[in-house]
């Protein structure tokens, strides 16, 4: 049985035994060639299910959004079951509360080219799940690495590449919205009593935004680039994700979003830290 | 007024001139797709695609402005920020020309006239551009527009191969082209021609009067959840959208000394409705994706008469999930329609009883 036709057909038996009020998947966009998050409630709209390399968006972000419903089963790839895993890390769903139906993921693909975040991808295969779908994709090798040239720059040269990458942001907030990690009932952008940062699109604005962005993702992103790809303006946002894991797995040795058991990387204490102030 | 001929040459030669006295702001190639940026010759214009990644509204309406500056032990006092400058926009097409002129309605048509806008929508000329090849997701003809719809411009060029037929549509788009040789009839039946093999390249007119009629009766309509779920309430339609308008005002004070400064906002986020009380009346995702499709579709028809909506398709080209506003179109037509039908039978069968 094909990998979709296994989809919905398990899709169909999970909402008609009652297991799950929802199956969260994909369907095709009106727009020819888009496909976008579906929300099947009834077995009978399990055939409009799909999976294939357009399913790009990680559907771990809806998951905090549609909890309250009850049981929810949630298509995953190997990026969507790893945000999952930092998702009950932070306990913002419950295990027992999602059945999660893993597949492969050969790389999602955008106007025809493997997606820049897939080219680097370690995990295209499901870390957890409940069920697989389809047989577990190949390992891909990754790409070089991808901040070589951004690492040669010097320190104010680096600054200048991401000033001039986020200078086109227009502050929709579309990076922050589409992440997982974003649930915060108030983010910090958006508080006004203090206001923390500049509402407008000047460069310090903009940059201080990013910079804040990507250090509340140190040890929790998982590099998916849902963000890169639901960027209105084309921003490299993937270039701030890949730094920040890089330097976490570095100086922490953790990788986000492997073990639901594993304390957070920047939230937790060792006595043992190997940095002096700490004890 | 009199259609003229603009060949490429004359337009390189206009572009430097305009270049003299003012701003010349043109699309851009920029990465894979064009902005508006200023030119000063017509060699860095890309006028080959359909559609900016922002639509012309920041050149009229600015993402962010400086209203005045102030100092703040000085409450009684205000310094004004300089006159913007002469500016013309060049490559603008129909549907942002046409969501300009839904912006005019708001900042300056009725009640109280907002001077920022004003004066700056008061020196910019727009030199707008026929669409003879509509992507994928444009549907201006289905909103009531018009591949080469001339509303909100002051001139339109419409290429006929290797040449333009310019038409003006004010004294200071006639003015732009003054002196140029006027269009012939073949001219003017190949730029007819072009118009209507674009306009039928897209989607059938959407029934607005009667979207209107169905979304009056549909505030607590359970679609909007159905409708909303994709939705994750980031503001990228309503900021590349060319009639949304919104904004937000923000103070920013340094030493003692501070600007007032007006920045875009959005009916997505949910500070937008935030009372100072804590009580939020849209705090809901679908209480926010439903704002939104009511202003395009309701409540700019009862305050301008027109729907919002110019059909230009950014929305749909830039949303992360997809959502395509002409699906949400046709599945409000037909689902409240045919709820409108049941209640209709509802009250037949109370009535007989």
């Amino acid at each position: 049985m094909s990998r979709e036709a296994q989809l919905r057909k398990r899709a169909r038996e999970l909402l008609a035994d009652k297991c799950v009020v929802m199956v969260l998947g994909y369907r095709p966009a009106k727009r020819e060639g888009a496909v976008q998050p579906a929300f099947i409630t009834r077995p009978e709209d399990a055939d409009a299910l799909v999976f294939d390399d357009r399913c790009g968006m990680n559907l771990a972000a809806y998951l905090p959004r549609v909890k309250h419903l009850g049981r929810i089963a949630v298509v995953a790839k190997g990026c969507d079951s790893r945000s999952i895993v930092g998702l009950l890390k932070e306990k913002q769903v419950a295990r027992d509360q999602l059945v999660i139906l893993g597949v492969g993921c050969e790389g999602v693909k955008e106007n025809g080219r493997l997606s820049d975040a897939c080219t680097t991808c370690a995990y295209p295969n499901p870390v957890i799940c409940d069920e697989m779908l389809s047989d577990n994709a190949p390992e891909r090798k990754p790409a070089a690495d991808p901040l070589a040239e951004f690492e040669k720059l010097t320190p104010d040269e680096r600054w200048q590449a991401l000033a001039d990458d986020v200078a086109r942001c227009i502050r929709c907030y579309a990076c922050r919205q589409v992440c997982p990690n974003c649930y915060c009932p108030t983010c910090f952008m958006d508080a006004s009593g203090p206001q923390w940062v500049g509402k407008t699109t000047a460069d310090s604005d903009n940059m201080m935004f990013h910079l804040m962005r990507a250090m509340h993702m140190a040890g929790r992103c998982v590099e998916c680039g849902t963000c890169s790809r639901g960027c209105p303006m084309g921003i490299d946002l993937m270039k701030f994700n890949r730094k920040v894991a890089k330097i976490v797995k570095e100086r922490f040795g953790a990788v986000a979003g492997l073990d639901p058991d594993e304390p957070p990387a920047l939230a937790a204490f060792d006595p043992n830290d190997k940095q002096e102030f700490i004890r | 007024m009199t259609q003229r001929i603009v060949t490429a040459a004359a337009l390189d030669k206009l572009v430097a001139e305009w270049a003299k006295s003012g701003a010349v702001y043109a699309p851009v190639k920029v990465k894979d797709w064009t902005e508006f940026r200023r030119i000063s010759s017509l060699a860095e214009a890309d006028l080959t695609r359909v559609n900016t990644k922002l639509s012309a509204k920041g050149l009229v309406f600015p993402q962010c402005e400086t209203m005045f500056r102030f100092e703040t032990n000085r409450p009684d006092k205000a310094e004004e920020v300089a006159q913007p400058g002469a500016q013309v926009v060049l490559g603008v097409r129909p549907c942002d020309a046409a969501g300009i002129a839904v912006l005019d309605e708001f900042f300056t048509g009725q009640g109280e006239t907002d001077a920022y806008y004003q004066r700056r929508r008061e020196r910019t000329v727009l030199v707008g551009l026929s669409c003879d090849a509509p992507a994928d997701t444009c549907f201006c003809s289905a909103v009531g527009g018009s591949p080469a719809g001339t509303s909100g411009l002051d001139l339109l060029l419409t290429d006929v191969g290797g040449k333009y037929v310019a038409e003006p549509l004010a004294d200071r788009g006639a003015a732009l082209v003054d002196g140029m040789p006027e269009a012939t009839a073949p001219d003017l039946a190949k730029k007819a021609e072009l118009a209507g093999k674009a306009a039928a390249a897209m989607a059938d007119r959407i029934d607005t009067r009667k979207l209107k009629g169905l979304l009056d009766a549909a505030d607590g309509h359970p679609i909007w959840e159905e409708l909303s779920l994709p939705c994750v309430n980031c503001g990228a339609c309503t900021f590349i959208c060319p009639t949304c308008h919104c904004f937000d005002m923000t103070d920013e004070t340094r030493k003692g000394k501070g600007a007032r400064i007006r920045v875009w906002d959005t009916c997505q986020s949910c500070m937008y409705s935030q009372h100072a009380s804590g009580h939020n009346p849209r705090l809901a995702p679908a209480a926010r994706f439903r704002n939104r499709t009511m202003d395009k579709f309701r409540y700019t028809v009862d305050m301008v008469g027109e729907v919002s909506c110019v059909g230009c398709g950014r929305c749909i080209r830039e949303c992360p999930a997809a959502i395509d506003i002409r699906e949400t179109v046709d599945v409000l037509l037909r689902q409240l329609s045919q709820s409108d039908a049941m209640q209709n039978a509802d009250c037949k069968m109370q009535k007989s009883k």
